[in-house]
């Protein structure tokens, strides 16, 4: 089942992935931040893709007066900071920001809102200032009439680096070991009902009703399944300038960030292995101040709730596969992490000759780690490393198309890299 | 039982007061019993648009026959008093269908269900529960032994597709007995020696309207071969908190005092899953469905399905209004906004 999705996906996404590679190189691993603590937003409208080939009227949070983004600009902040957010409101209607998590809030703006301080339309300013006393995945979203504004685009992340962190020597999410990672990435969790979006180009404000809300695109970081593994900031993008694509080595830990940012809940699901949930609403799940994640849980699906943070450690070595990934004969060397009661041990399938067999674009040729192996001309050449992919998505597989196109939605994939395989 | 009771000396007083309880008549209650007396009946509910809304709910009387409550959905809070070891609900029902009550969570209670024939000649249950016949002329008694404290829902346990959606529930709470041995106020959980103490508690009692529904009940035009056939097609047009869709003027509810502990019960009597947040705080998230959790959850948003209670203690630091809202964006009035489950919590100085 999941090969077939595997290599259906991956020949639907072979032509966007050549001209981002092509064109803006090797795709980045990382979350894509803006460090604070102050930030300058302008909440606009602008325009966003699907792979679906539709286009769609969102309002964004833009940084510094910039191109409109969805979802907004992730904030990176310290713990401790005093973070500032200005905000300057070019759209028609009254909007805010509201940071929940985040206590004693200053807030400052045109007019007294319904959940805080609002910028008038048409240029009208608000600002919001608090200290960042917890660190965590947050939220932030316009606290204006958020079933339209947060359906329309007004949503972001917000991270708070804790005070023991360092970004090359001590990459923690908390203020404990628990929560260390080698890699880290977001997931910020949305979806879409068109009929909105168009109501709104046609200006015709008055006939959304948003108790009929039916969404038919899903999101992880403002993109639908293939353009998630997209380059993060590819032109092909330019209102959707964030990508998901966590890549990481066997025995690496990486830090995993969600956020709900539409209204529905969304059951998400790793492939490989489990996750262990580490925190919630930026806290860590612990018994006792100091006493880590102790209340850690491991996790097949994580429901992601809206308004709702988590984070989760992923980690995987092939660990009990039976067979060794690398292809190992039993006196050759180990590979770093690599789990030792398989080594030698062999690969438990007779390869069927390669003129039987169909390719996915990500197949190396082989199945083991890091080998290339030889494959028809035109076949494969979307693994240049010989990794693993593993597909990450909503379990409610409805989520996983794009306006009832499968493959697509709420999707993308993780890459078991080799080692020494470079990742940033 | 012996959850109850601490020692061999208490278990031989127990057995003897329970020897006594059970001794008194059905509708006599003794000392270690609450009786309430609800009436189910129809009222209407006008939304903020104007559109005035069929319901059924539940009123609270003085006896039986008094007909001296006041219909309200969803229904009257009722308390166990922590005194109190059992609860008795004498029934009164108005409504042209039978009825009945439920509190799902609470297991000493006798529920017998009631079937009927269908026209295939299949026996189906209509009712978790024996049932109160419409214009009865005693009271119907439900009744629930050594009522476990914490915070549930009541509802009726006939057709509740229908009959909860019209109305038919409400919020009951009870605290812990005793504390080694001593009638202690306000301890909302126990755990060994952990203890759930709270100074001052509010209930957020999430519900949904579909009026369509509502309509169709009220005029005759649901069931078998009508109009509406069934509630398949829920689509609710109105989000309630406490009963009420948020509107301008909507008073906020009194939440304690800064510095006090605030327990906050959430309830969700409605049929879809909402996530209440709270702006400003995050709370302590104690227990679920009358549960205590071992250790507290600290968030500032919870996911809510439909039947759930969960219980939260926050501490307000100053005196203020503080929202609450369905983060799944419910916040709307048949299409308009704002509306919706938001509502406030009133901090006060004393």
């Amino acid at each position: 089942m999941n090969r077939m999705k595997s290599k259906t996906i991956m020949r639907l996404t072979s032509l966007a992935m050549v001209l981002a590679w092509i064109f803006t190189g090797p795709t980045q691993a990382k979350i894509e931040t803006v460090e604070g603590p102050t930030f300058n937003l302008t909440a606009k409208d602008g325009f966003i893709t699907t792979p679906d080939g539709g286009a769609y009227l969102m309002w964004g949070y833009a940084l510094n007066g910039g191109t409109m983004q969805y979802p907004g600009p992730t904030m990176d902040v310290n713990e401790g900071d005093t973070v500032t957010v200005n905000l300057i409101n070019q759209l028609s209607v009254p909007v805010s920001i509201v940071f929940p998590g985040n206590v004693g809030i200053t807030a400052a703006g045109d007019s007294n809102g319904l959940l805080t301080k609002e910028a008038d339309p048409n240029g009208g300013t608000a600002s919001y200032s608090f200290t960042a006393a917890h660190p965590g995945t947050y939220i932030y979203y316009s606290g204006t009439n958020p079933a339209l504004q947060v359906e329309m685009g007004l949503v972001g992340a917000l991270i708070v680096r804790p005070q023991s962190y360092h970004p090359v020597t001590k990459k923690w999410a908390y203020n404990h070991t628990d929560s260390r990672y080698d890699y880290e990435y977001l997931f910020l969790l949305t979806e879409m009902d068109p009929v909105v979006h168009e109501m709104a180009q046609c200006g015709k404000w008055d006939e959304i009703d948003l108790t009929t809300y039916w969404p038919v695109l899903w999101f992880i970081n403002g993109r639908n399944a293939p353009d998630t593994m997209m380059p993060a900031n590819t032109p092909l993008l330019p209102t959707q300038p964030y990508n998901c694509l966590p890549r990481m080595h066997p025995g690496d830990r990486i830090l995993l960030r969600f956020v709900g940012g539409g209204r529905d809940l969304h059951p998400f699901h790793p492939h490989g292995n489990n996750f262990l949930q580490i925190a919630r609403d930026g806290r860590l799940l612990s018994s006792a101040p100091a006493a880590g994640a102790d209340l850690a849980v491991s996790n097949f699906t994580l429901a992601v709730a809206p308004g709702q943070t988590a984070d989760a450690i992923f980690e995987w070595t092939g660990e009990k596969l039976g067979w060794d990934i690398y292809g190992h004969d039993v006196n050759d060397p180990m590979q770093p992490n690599e789990y030792a009661p398989d080594h030698g041990k062999p690969f438990p399938v007779m390869l069927p000759d390669k003129k039987n067999l169909t390719f996915g674009a990500t197949y190396s040729g082989s199945p083991f780690l890091g080998l290339q192996g030889d494959l028809p001309p035109g076949e494969g050449g979307f693994n240049v490393n010989a990794g693993y992919f593993f597909m990450w998505h909503s379990h409610n597989e409805k989520e996983m198309v794009n306006y009832d196109i499968f493959p697509g939605g709420m999707m993308t994939m993780l890459i078991i890299e080799p080692n020494g395989v470079k990742i940033e | 039982m012996s959850r109850i009771v601490e020692n061999s000396k208490q278990k031989v007083l127990a057995v003897l007061v329970l020897l006594i309880v059970t001794g008194t008549s059905l509708g006599q209650p003794g000392k270690f019993t609450v009786e309430y007396y609800l009436r189910a009946d129809t009222t209407t509910k006008t939304m903020p648009d104007g559109k005035i809304i069929a319901m059924w709910g539940f009123a609270l009387d003085s006896a039986f026959g008094a007909e001296d409550g006041v219909v309200t959905v969803p229904g009257p809070l009722l308390t166990v008093p922590n005194d109190k070891k059992h609860l008795v609900i004498n029934l009164d029902n108005n409504l042209g269908v039978p009825v009945s009550i439920v509190i799902p969570s609470q297991i000493n209670t006798t529920m017998v269900p009631v079937k009927f024939t269908d026209d295939k000649g299949r026996q189906r249950i209509r009712s978790f529960t024996h049932e109160t016949e419409p214009n009865n002329t005693e009271a119907v008694i439900y009744e629930w032994k050594n009522f476990r404290p914490g915070t549930y829902l009541y509802h009726s346990g006939s057709h509740p597709a229908v009959q909860v959606q019209m109305g038919l529930y409400g919020c009951l709470k009870k605290d812990v007995e005793k504390v080694k041995g001593k009638n202690v106020p306000n301890v909302a959980y126990k755990q060994g020696n952990n203890l759930v103490t709270y100074d001052a508690d509010v209930v957020l009692c999430f519900s949904e309207i579909d009026p369509a529904l509502h309509n169709a009940v009220a005029t005759g035009n649901y069931g078998p071969g009508k109009a509406m056939t069934s509630t398949i097609n829920y689509k609710p047009k109105y989000f309630l908190i406490n009963g009420e869709p948020y509107s301008s003027g909507l008073p906020p509810l009194p939440a304690g005092s800064p510095n006090q502990q605030v327990l906050i019960r959430f309830v969700n009597a409605g049929l879809e899953t909402h996530v209440p947040v709270l702006q400003g705080f995050h709370m302590n998230v104690v227990a679920e469905d009358g549960h205590k959790y071992r250790y507290d959850r600290e968030q500032y948003s919870l996911i809510l399905p439909a039947h759930k209670t969960k219980d939260a203690i926050i501490v307000p630091a100053a005196a203020g209004t503080y929202p609450v809202y369905d983060r799944r964006l419910r916040l709307t009035n048949a299409g308009a906004s704002p509306g919706g489950m938001l509502t406030y919590l009133n901090v006060t100085n004393d």
